[in-house]
């Protein structure tokens, strides 16, 4: 697999095809068994999470989590944890603001009462208090409504135009592929075919399998 | 039961229950960050008494700087003591028990050959006097307990709230493989979380050292009282741990002085058996969702 500065890459696939193990190894959470994940030409394969965090990657995680007793701030703040540039957090912090207008308003809410499209913007933006260069996203649309939905793609679309490269898995392959430059199928931890994003949605093997027909 | 008794049961019980609530969350942070209990928590309490005995008693430092001085000290044991057992034995909770629990008889042991077992060591009391309201006498040496209790727990308080590696602690407890992603070192934040409790154990042990008899096995009887605390108070809640020392130290001081000290620990247990069936969480807990 091969994930281009600047742009969206998308895996899609069934449920245990391999998505969010391939997030998790390469941000640390898993070792892969075997091959090697380069960023930037360092070798992720056996670095700590909190040691690839600093070369730049972020993961929103699957199903969110928030850290729920923590204000919507103090998730904001754990995200940029190893940074000290204070002026630049505080930039950084209205950036987040800007993206998700709705988390200045709640800023000192508990996250774990938010509802779960405020606990995804919550998960977005603590991800974006890193400064990264990638993001890696694990079902950011997951039980979400779908006008939530659309703004969270709309917030993808824009976080990426700003330079920062993303990683998208999804459940929503339509959602998936409208978003990505360039797509991977993953199945039982195999690509099965790759490419790009815009002809993926409309070769008839991705119809049949992942949008419905 | 006569007013003076009243006061004065009034006033053991606020600096008994000031001595639990300086152990007790010690225990809640330990256990929160790393999903263990310690069972040598008492242990470093017993280290901190012996390190005013062999500061203040044998080498004659003044007694405020023998008690600050179990602050670091007995830190450093409990930072060993995550080095030694804790990590090593992370992710394996049976082994993790044997270990600590394994570490309390040689840590007793330890002393017990160093300074003699079963002997009292006897702690001359630094501030003499008494306070004496309506008939009762509350000793200085206890009545200090009390404010330094307060100004310990505000500063647990502070830290976790307002400084930044205090809330990556808290980031930790509730979620430690999200913390390793934000880069917190989940290592550090343990090492952290074992120093404070080791010497907030010293410190309430050096407090009590001229009050109780000081002895290799003075921390046995109070670490079961501090774990009906944390279980009460709603395991990881620091604050649910404060509240049930309060509780706790009322209803164990209050016991002992009416009945005796068997009825205490009783009561104690009963009061555990009944919040495990109302509120299983514990007053403060949080259901995981």
């Amino acid at each position: 697999m091969d994930v281009e500065q600047g742009t969206i890459v998308t895996l899609i696939g069934n449920n245990g095809a391999g998505k969010t193990t391939t997030l998790r190894a390469i941000t640390g959470l898993n070792h892969p068994s075997s091959g090697e994940i380069l960023f930037d030409g360092h070798n992720l394969n056996k670095l700590a999470p909190e040691k690839i965090n600093r070369l730049g990657i972020a993961h929103v995680p699957e199903g969110r989590r928030v850290f729920p007793q923590m204000t919507v701030l103090e998730n904001l703040e754990m995200g940029a944890y190893l940074r000290k540039d204070k002026n630049a957090i505080r930039q950084d912090i209205d950036m987040v603001f800007n993206h998700f207008p709705v988390l200045k308003e709640r800023i000192k809410q508990l996250a774990g009462t938010m509802s779960g499209g405020q606990q995804q913007m919550v998960a977005m933006g603590r991800a974006l208090m890193s400064a990264p260069k990638m993001i890696v996203m694990d079902e950011p649309s997951h039980g979400l409504a779908p006008i939530m939905c659309l703004e969270i793609a709309r917030i993808i679309r824009e976080i990426n135009k700003k330079g920062t490269t993303i990683i998208l898995v999804e459940q929503n392959a339509m959602l998936a592929l409208s978003l990505a430059d360039r797509a991977y199928v993953l199945d039982t931890g195999n690509v099965i075919l790759e490419g790009d994003a815009k002809e993926l949605k409309e070769n008839d093997d991705v119809k049949k399998a992942y949008l419905g027909g | 039961m006569e007013v003076s008794t009243l006061i004065q049961t009034i006033a053991n019980s606020l600096v008994q229950s000031s001595v639990y609530a300086t152990l007790a969350i010690g225990l809640a942070l330990g256990f929160g960050v790393m999903k263990m209990a310690n069972f040598a928590h008492g242990e470093f309490y017993m280290l901190g008494a012996y390190v005013v005995f062999f500061l203040y008693t044998t080498w004659g430092l003044p007694y405020p700087l023998a008690v600050l001085a179990a602050l670091p000290i007995i830190a450093l044991v409990g930072m060993l003591t995550e080095r030694l057992i804790f990590r090593p034995t992370k992710g394996n909770v049976l082994a993790g028990f044997m270990a600590t629990a394994g570490l309390t008889f040689i840590l007793q042991v330890l002393v017990g050959q160093a300074w003699g077992v079963g002997l009292m060591r006897a702690i001359e009391t630094p501030y003499k006097g008494a306070w004496e309201v309506a008939g009762a006498f509350i000793g200085w040496q206890r009545l200090i307990i009390i404010p330094v209790a307060i100004l310990m727990i505000t500063a647990l308080w502070y830290f976790l709230y307002h400084v930044k590696i205090g809330k990556a602690l808290r980031a930790c407890a509730q979620d430690p493989e999200v913390a390793a992603l934000q880069g917190i070192s989940i290592n550090k934040i343990t090492l952290t979380a074992m120093a404070i409790a080791g010497g907030y154990a010293g410190i309430a042990g050096a407090l009590m050292a001229p009050i109780q008899p000081v002895t290799p096995y003075m921390g046995h009887d109070i670490i079961i009282i501090c774990f009906i605390i944390v279980i009460v108070g709603g395991m990881e809640s620091i604050a649910g741990a404060v509240l049930a020392s309060f509780i706790l130290g009322f209803i164990h001081t209050f016991m002992t002085t009416l009945y005796d000290s068997i009825v205490a620990i009783m009561a104690g247990v009963a009061l555990m058996a009944l919040i495990l069936i109302v509120k299983p969480e514990g007053l403060l807990g949080k259901v995981k969702a």
